[in-house]
């Protein structure tokens, strides 16, 4: 009974540990230069795409492309948020069909969307997938596919 | 013993052809560097436009374009990925050395996509060049159409 305690009592003081370790790592941000700007370079703001097939070129000023997994200052990769909004920025951005990871250091990419409105937005993340601090975003684009 | 003369013939002369072929296909390697590239990746210049005039004394923003590929700094070694060269008003180095660093090939070793460039009034040529961890042209080399531009 008194092991049981015992051993109750270091398991929750265990998960203490990682749980403030975890928020620790989430909160110590990659730091981004202060004048570090993502932008959607095309499609334009307000554009009509037929077909719904594109290429997004994703811009990038005053900081580098580097990608997942290397941890080198002042570069980061994109992320295109598709029909989403800005997700928590100080943890990992989530990875689904509203996040797109560019994890490979791309610049461009295809998308393929269904007829209506969408938006886009870029996020640049971390090695870890974590945007910067300050973060680095860009202005969220409307686009309508016919 | 004619016949044997002959058949010694026909095979030097058939070692012949096959020395010169192996020679014929191992040449391209010895023209590119020792990283690859995926086949399909191509490298363009999003801005300026080809033929474009731009304004003196003004800079304007060069977009370095990378499809089927991904940007890293120099130094790192991540698969199917480079780092863009800018090669101003010079035709294309050797494929299978390290991009030379002077004022007509400018480096972007910190993974940039972008750059601000101010050029001479007069008639110019923009090209890009991938290079890899080390600097040297992918195998097959990655690069983009050269173009012209006019400063005035």
């Amino acid at each position: 009974m008194l092991r049981r305690t015992v051993l109750g009592a270091l398991a929750s003081l265990a998960a203490l540990a990682a749980d403030s370790s975890f928020s620790a790592a989430a909160r110590a941000r990659t730091p981004a230069p202060p004048n570090a700007e993502a932008y959607i370079i095309w499609p334009p703001d307000g554009a009509v795409i037929s077909g719904g097939k594109l290429w997004v070129r994703m811009g990038l000023r005053n900081m580098g492309i580097c990608p997942k997994g290397v941890d080198l200052p002042n570069v980061g990769h994109h992320h295109l948020l598709v029909d989403a909004d800005l997700p928590p920025l100080d943890q990992e951005i989530p990875s689904d069909r509203n996040h797109l990871h560019y994890g490979a250091g791309e610049t461009d990419a295809r998308l393929e969307l269904p007829p209506g409105k969408h938006t886009l937005q870029l996020l640049m993340g971390d090695y870890n997938h974590i945007p910067h601090d300050p973060p680095v975003y860009s202005k969220k684009i409307t686009i309508t596919v016919k | 013993m004619k016949k044997r003369s002959a058949d010694a013939l026909a095979l030097a002369r058939s070692l012949l052809v096959a020395a010169a072929l192996a020679t014929a296909i191992a040449a391209p390697c010895a023209f590119a560097g020792p990283t690859p590239a995926p086949a399909n990746a191509y490298a363009y210049i999003g801005y300026p436009n080809d033929g474009q005039t731009l304004p003196a004394g003004k800079p304007f923003k060069v977009w370095f374009g990378l499809r089927f590929m991904g940007v890293a700094p120099r130094g790192v070694k991540f698969p199917n990925t480079g780092h863009h060269h800018l090669l101003i008003d010079v035709d294309l180095p050797p494929m299978d050395q390290e991009i030379p660093s002077d004022r007509n090939h400018l480096h972007y070793g910190a993974g940039e996509t972008e750059t601000m460039l101010e050029l001479p009034p007069g008639k110019h040529t923009i090209q890009l060049l991938m290079g890899d961890d080390k600097h040297i042209p992918h195998n097959p080399p990655v690069y983009s159409k050269k173009i012209t531009i006019y400063v005035k």
